[in-house]
C-alpha cells in the first residue's frame, strides 16, 4: 500500500493486491521493465512553418489551445496516470520534469511539450547523463532558457545557471548524505564558472524544420522549430579554454559537441550531483525529510549504477542508472519498514491528491477539469510551473515544525479549502461533466458503485476505504468519528438512495483527513 | 518566440481571464501583457480624509524573477545618461522619453502613471539597495576568500537572494522572513497575509501567513447545509478530525492549516468573497481600480491583489489589530533574453512595469478616498537587479545591487535616496575586474536590512526590536535609518 504510494498515482484495490502478490522487489523490477504511456494529442509542428497568414484563421476555435498550449498533453498526463499500467515510469518521468522543468509561461508549441516529455518517459529508467544531454539538447529548453543561437560574443547565462543550479548541482557543497558541508552553505560555483559553461555551451541553433516569411536571426541559425535535438552551428561557438568544475576544461579547438561532452563530464563527475539529483528523487517518491543514512544509501546505487535486494540485482553499472537509484529508494529499509512509530513523510502534492482520490474511487479522467480549473487552484496546473524553479522549493519552511515539505510551499488556508472542495465536487457534483470541446471526452469522474455494498455496515465500509485510502494507518478514533457521520444517514431512512449517501459520507472524510492529505 | 503574436496575447487573455474568474492567489510568471491600456484619471489630492485610529499598514510588492531597475530608473543627467546608453546600447531608453524624477533621475516611461504619485512628494526610488551582511567594497569582495561570511551567500541564484532579500539574510538557510519576524515583534493580532501565494517573507519558525484569494473567490468548505442532520454530522466530524491530536509533524502542520483555515472563513469569507463592482461599491476603492474591472473580474493580476489589500485596510475593525503585513506579487522579471521589444520603449518589460504601475496608482487612489494613504506604505523588493551590459539576445542577466520604490504619503518622497552606481563596467561598484566578466553587476550601496529598518520603523518598531528582527542591523552602525520615511 505504501509502495503504491510511492510508485503509482495512487492505490487502486487491484494494484494493492497485484503488490502483495508479487512482493515489492517483483513489482518494482516488473515495472522498471514496462512502458506504454505516451503523449500523443495536439497539433503537429505546422506552427514552426507559419505563412505569414493568421495561422489559426483556418485550425477552428480551439487553435490555440490545440498547436500553441500544453493543454492536450496534460489530457494524455491525466489520461495515463489513471489508467496506463507503467505507472512508475510515469511517476518518474512525472518528478524529472519537476527538476528539468520547462513551462507554458514561457515557450508555447504543443508539440515541442509532447517531444520532451516523451523524452522524459523514455529516459526515467535511462542514465542520468544522457537525460541531462537530451535535455541540454532540448529546443525547447533551448528557447526556455535562451541557449539556443547563443552567441559567444556576450553569451546569455540563463542555461548555464540552471544547469549547475536546478539540474545537477545546487549551489551549496554537499556531503554525500546531502547534508551541507561544514553544516553551512558554501558555494559549489561563483559566476565566472557560470560564465565558463554559458561560453562552451555556445554553438546551438535549432533543428532543421521550420521556416518563417521572414529571415531568422541571427545569420547561421536555423528558424525555431521544437522537433529532434539542436544542430551545432560552430559560427556562433565560443573559441577560448575554458575551466570547468571537477578540474575539466574545453580547449580552443573543439565542436560543440565536444564541449557539451566536456560539460557533461564535468558535472557526472562533480561529488554534488548524486546528492542533489537523490534527494530531491526521494523526496518526489518518498518522504520530504530522508534520514542522512537514507540518502548516502541511494547515493551509492547512483554513483556505482548497481543496487541488489533480496536476489534481485538492479542497474547496468554505469554511474547515474536511473534504475539502480529508483529500486533503492523504493526498495529502502525507510521506505518499506512500516512499523511504528509511524511518521508523517510528505503533504500529497495536489496532483497526487487528485489522482489518489480518483484511482481510489474507480475514477475516470480526461484531464481537462483537473488543469485550467482545479490544478490552477491548487497551484499546480501541470506544465505551466510560474518558472523553471517548478511549483514549489525542495526545501520549503514548514512553520511549527523543523522540517521541510516541498509541497508545503503550495499549500495555505486558501488551498487547504480547495482540496476539500475538490473532494466535494468530486463526490456531491458528479465530479465536472464532459466538454464539447475536447476530443474523446470523459469529464472527471468517480464511480462509487462498489462501496454500495458495503453501505449497510458503516464500520466495514470506512475500514474499506481507510485501507485504499491510507493503508489503514488512521487512529480509531478517527474512524469513530467518521463512523458516527455515516450513522447519521439512516439505513433504509426516508432520505433518497441512502447507500450513495453513506458512501459519499465516508470518501469525504476519510479523503479529507490528515491520514490522507500527509503520507505516512 | 516567433509566434503569431496576436494569437498569443489573446489566448493569454482568455486564459487569465479565466482563472481571475476562479479567483485562486494568483499565478506568477505571466507575461504580463496590458490588457487594458486606458490610464487612470486625475487623483484626487491626498489627506483629503483622514483616518483617526491608530492603524500602519506595510505592504510588500515582490517582483519575481530579477526587476531590471536600471531601466525602471536610467540616469537622467546628460553625462550619465550617455554613459548608460554607451553599455546598454539597444536597451538603452532614450533620454527624451523618460519621466524626469529631478535632475540626475529618470523613470520608465512605461510608469508614467506614477507621475501624479511623486508630484504628490508620496514616491521615493532607493537606488542600489540589496543583500549585504555588512558593507562592503569592492576591495573587500575581491579579497574575500571563498565563502567568507561577509559575502551573502549564493549570489545571483533567483531562489537564495530571493530568500536573502525576503528574509533580510546573508544566509539562504534562513527559515523565517523579516515581515514575518517583524509582525511577531510587534506581536500583531493576525499573521501576515498575502494575496501573492505563500512567501518567505511572510514566514516565522512557528506560523505561516494567512495567504487568501483575490476578489470575489468563494473561501470556504462547500457543500454543508446548516438544516441538514446528515451534513451537520459531517461537518463536526471533519472539525474533529483537523483538531485530532498529530504525533507526526507534518501531519500537525496540516491540521493547523485546515484550522486556520475555518477561523478565517467564520471571520472573512464575505470581505474576500464580495465581488468587485464599482457601480456598488460606496468606499471608492473599486471605482479607483475600475479600468481594471470587467465584469466583476480583474484584468490586472495585481490590481486584483492591491485591491484586496485596499478593502482590508479600509475593513480593518473586521479584519482587527492596528498592524499589518501584507504581501503582493507579480512574476515574468527574468528577461534574460527579447527584454525590449521593436525598440526600447515596448516589449516584455515595459508591459510588466506598465502592468504594475496600473495597480499601484489605483492602490494609491484607494487609499486617498478611504483616508489612508498615510497609514499605508508600499514598498518594492525583488530577486536581484540585472546587469547593466545586456547579453546576445537582448536581454540582461542576474546581478545584485538593485533599485526600488517606496510609495505613501507617509513616504518623504520626491527624492531619491543613495547613491546611482558607477556606470563603468569594471568601475568601483562592478563586482567585476577580468574584460570577460565586466557585466556591470554592482555591489549594493544600501543594504535590505537598512531598507527593512527604515520601513519598520516608521511601521512602529523601537531599535532593540529592529535589532532583533534584523540581526545584521547592527553591522551598519549608526546608519540605521535611510531617511525615506517621514
Amino acid at each position: 500500500m505504501r509502495l503504491a504510494d510511492q510508485a503509482s498515482f495512487g492505490a487502486t484495490e487491484a494494484l494493492v493486491a497485484s503488490i502483495r502478490a508479487q512482493g515489492a522487489g517483483a513489482w518494482v523490477a516488473a515495472q522498471l521493465a514496462s512502458s506504454g504511456a505516451r503523449y500523443q494529442r495536439g497539433g503537429d509542428d505546422s506552427i514552426h512553418r507559419p505563412s505569414g497568414t493568421d495561422f489559426c484563421a483556418t485550425r477552428g476555435d480551439y487553435c490555440w489551445r490545440d498547436y500553441f498550449a500544453t493543454e492536450p498533453v496534460l489530457w494524455d498526463f491525466y489520461r495515463n496516470a489513471l489508467t496506463q499500467p507503467d505507472q512508475l515510469r510515469q511517476r518518474l518521468a512525472f518528478a524529472l520534469g519537476q527538476m528539468v522543468v520547462v513551462s507554458e509561461h514561457e515557450v508555447q508549441g504543443t508539440d515541442g511539450y509532447r517531444l520532451y516529455h516523451n523524452m522524459l518517459l523514455q529516459q526515467a529508467f535511462g542514465n542520468y547523463r544522457e537525460l541531462l544531454r537530451k535535455v541540454a539538447l532540448s529546443p525547447l529548453m533551448g528557447q526556455y532558457l535562451d541557449h539556443v543561437n547563443n552567441d559567444r560574443l556576450a553569451p546569455n547565462e540563463n542555461f548555464a545557471r540552471e544547469l549547475l543550479q536546478l539540474f545537477s548541482l545546487g549551489t551549496c557543497l554537499l556531503n554525500a548524505d546531502a547534508s551541507l558541508q561544514g553544516g553551512r552553505c558554501q558555494a559549489t560555483f561563483d559566476n565566472a564558472t557560470v560564465r565558463n559553461y554559458a561560453y562552451a555551451l555556445t554553438g546551438w541553433t535549432y533543428p532543421a524544420g521550420g521556416s518563417s516569411v521572414w529571415p531568422c536571426l541571427p545569420e547561421q541559425s536555423n528558424c525555431p522549430y521544437l522537433a529532434g535535438d539542436m544542430l551545432a552551428r560552430p559560427a556562433l561557438q565560443d573559441d577560448q579554454p575554458r575551466s570547468l568544475l571537477a578540474g575539466i576544461t574545453v580547449p580552443a579547438s573543439r565542436t560543440p559537441a565536444q564541449a557539451l561532452d566536456s560539460v557533461l563530464d564535468s558535472l557526472m563527475a562533480h561529488p554534488n550531483l548524486a546528492p542533489f539529483v537523490c534527494r530531491q528523487l526521494i523526496q518526489q517518491l518518498v518522504k520530504s525529510n530522508p534520514s542522512a543514512a537514507y540518502v548516502r544509501r541511494v547515493v551509492t546505487a547512483f554513483v556505482s549504477g548497481r543496487f541488489s535486494a533480496a536476489g534481485r540485482s538492479f542497474g547496468t553499472g554505469q554511474r547515474g542508472d536511473l534504475a539502480a537509484t529508483v529500486a533503492s529508494i523504493l526498495l529502502d529499509t525507510e521506505a518499506r519498514n512500516s512499523a511504528p512509530p509511524l511518521v508523517a513523510e510528505k503533504l500529497r502534492e495536489p496532483v497526487l491528491m487528485m489522482t489518489g482520490l480518483l484511482r481510489a474511487l474507480n475514477g475516470r479522467s480526461d484531464g481537462e477539469a483537473l488543469g485550467w480549473w482545479w490544478g490552477e487552484e491548487l497551484r499546480q496546473h501541470v506544465f505551466i510551473a510560474p518558472s523553471v524553479f517548478n511549483f514549489y522549493p525542495p526545501n520549503f519552511p514548514v512553520a511549527g515544525t523543523p522540517l521541510v515539505g516541498p509541497a508545503f510551499g503550495i499549500h495555505n488556508a486558501n488551498t487547504a479549502f480547495v482540496r476539500l472542495n475538490f473532494i466535494n465536487q468530486m463526490l456531491y457534483y458528479d465530479g465536472v461533466a464532459p466538454s464539447n470541446s475536447v476530443p474523446d471526452a470523459l469529464g472527471t469522474q468517480v464511480d462509487l458503485s462498489a462501496f454500495r455494498a458495503d453501505a449497510a455496515d458503516a464500520a466495514r465500509l470506512v475500514d474499506r476505504l481507510v485501507a485504499l485510502a491510507t493503508g489503514g494507518r488512521m487512529s480509531a478514533a478517527a474512524k469513530a468519528r467518521i463512523v458516527a457521520a455515516v450513522n447519521a444517514w439512516p439505513a433504509d431512512g426516508p432520505q433518497g438512495d441512502w447507500r450513495s449517501e453513506r458512501v459519499r459520507s465516508a470518501a469525504y472524510l476519510v479523503f479529507a483527513a490528515p491520514a490522507y492529505q500527509v503520507l505516512q | 518566440m516567433h509566434l503569431p503574436i496576436i494569437d498569443r496575447l489573446s489566448a493569454a487573455a482568455l486564459q487569465r481571464r479565466r482563472l481571475l474568474g476562479l479567483g485562486g492567489a494568483l499565478a506568477a510568471g505571466a507575461l504580463g501583457a496590458p490588457l487594458l491600456g486606458s490610464l487612470l484619471g486625475s487623483l484626487s489630492s491626498p489627506g483629503a480624509l483622514a483616518a483617526t485610529d491608530d492603524y500602519k499598514a506595510l505592504v510588500c510588492l515582490f517582483y519575481y524573477g530579477g526587476n531590471d531597475g536600471i531601466n525602471m530608473l536610467p540616469p537622467f543627467d546628460v553625462a550619465r545618461h550617455a554613459q548608460y546608453s554607451a553599455v546598454r546600447a539597444d536597451l538603452a531608453l532614450p533620454r527624451a522619453s523618460l519621466l524626469p524624477l529631478g535632475s540626475d533621475l529618470g523613470l520608465h516611461p512605461a510608469m508614467a502613471a506614477l507621475a501624479p504619485v511623486w508630484q504628490a512628494g508620496a514616491l521615493a526610488p532607493v537606488l542600489n539597495v540589496g543583500p549585504l551582511v555588512a558593507p562592503l567594497t569592492k576591495a573587500q569582495y575581491r579579497a574575500a576568500l571563498a565563502n567568507d561570511p561577509r559575502i551573502p551567500a549564493s549570489l545571483f541564484s533567483h531562489a537564495d537572494q530571493q530568500v536573502l532579500w525576503q528574509a533580510a539574510s546573508g544566509d539562504a538557510q534562513e527559515r523565517s522572513g523579516w515581515g514575518g519576524r517583524a509582525a511577531r515583534a510587534m506581536a500583531t493580532t493576525n499573521p501576515p497575509i498575502s494575496f501573492g501565494g505563500n512567501a518567505h517573507f511572510a514566514l516565522t519558525e512557528l506560523v505561516s501567513p494567512w495567504v487568501l484569494p483575490g476578489p470575489g473567490a468563494e473561501f470556504g468548505a462547500n457543500g454543508f447545509f446548516a438544516d441538514h442532520v446528515p451534513s451537520q454530522a459531517r461537518r463536526a466530524a471533519l472539525t474533529a478530525l483537523m483538531q485530532e491530536p498529530q504525533t507526526a509533524p507534518l501531519a500537525r502542520a496540516y491540521g493547523q492549516s485546515m484550522r486556520e483555515a475555518f477561523e478565517i472563513e467564520g471571520r472573512l469569507s464575505a470581505l474576500i468573497g464580495e465581488a468587485p463592482d464599482p457601480a456598488r461599491d460606496s468606499s471608492g476603492i473599486a471605482q479607483a481600480f475600475a479600468a481594471m474591472i470587467a465584469d466583476n473580474y480583474f484584468t490586472n493580476d495585481l490590481g486584483a491583489q492591491l485591491y484586496q489589500v485596499a478593502r482590508f485596510v479600509n475593513a480593518r475593525s473586521t479584519v482587527r489589530g492596528s498592524r499589518q503585513v501584507f504581501f503582493v506579487q507579480m512574476g515574468g522579471f527574468d528577461t534574460h533574453a527579447d527584454q525590449i521589444g521593436g525598440d526600447a520603449l515596448g516589449g516584455v518589460h515595459a508591459a510588466l512595469l506598465q502592468e504594475s504601475v496600473q495597480a499601484m496608482a489605483a492602490f494609491w487612489q484607494a487609499l486617498q478616498a478611504t483616508g489612508m494613504a498615510d497609514r499605508v506604505t508600499l514598498f518594492t523588493q525583488s530577486d536581484f537587479g540585472r546587469t547593466l551590459a545586456p547579453n546576445s539576445s537582448r536581454g540582461t542577466d542576474h546581478a545584485w545591487g538593485n533599485h526600488q520604490l517606496v510609495m505613501g504619503a507617509a513616504v518623504a518622497g520626491g527624492q531619491g535616496y543613495g547613491a546611482y552606481p558607477s556606470l563603468l563596467p569594471g568601475g568601483p561598484d562592478d563586482v567585476g575586474v577580468d574584460d570577460w566578466e565586466l557585466q556591470g553587476r554592482w555591489i549594493p550601496s544600501q543594504s535590505v536590512d537598512q531598507y527593512a529598518a527604515t520601513l519598520l520603523r516608521w511601521w512602529g518598531l523601537g531599535e532593540s526590536q529592529l535589532d532583533q528582527v534584523l540581526p545584521n542591523l547592527r553591522n551598519f552602525g549608526a546608519a540605521r535609518n535611510l531617511g525615506f520615511m517621514r
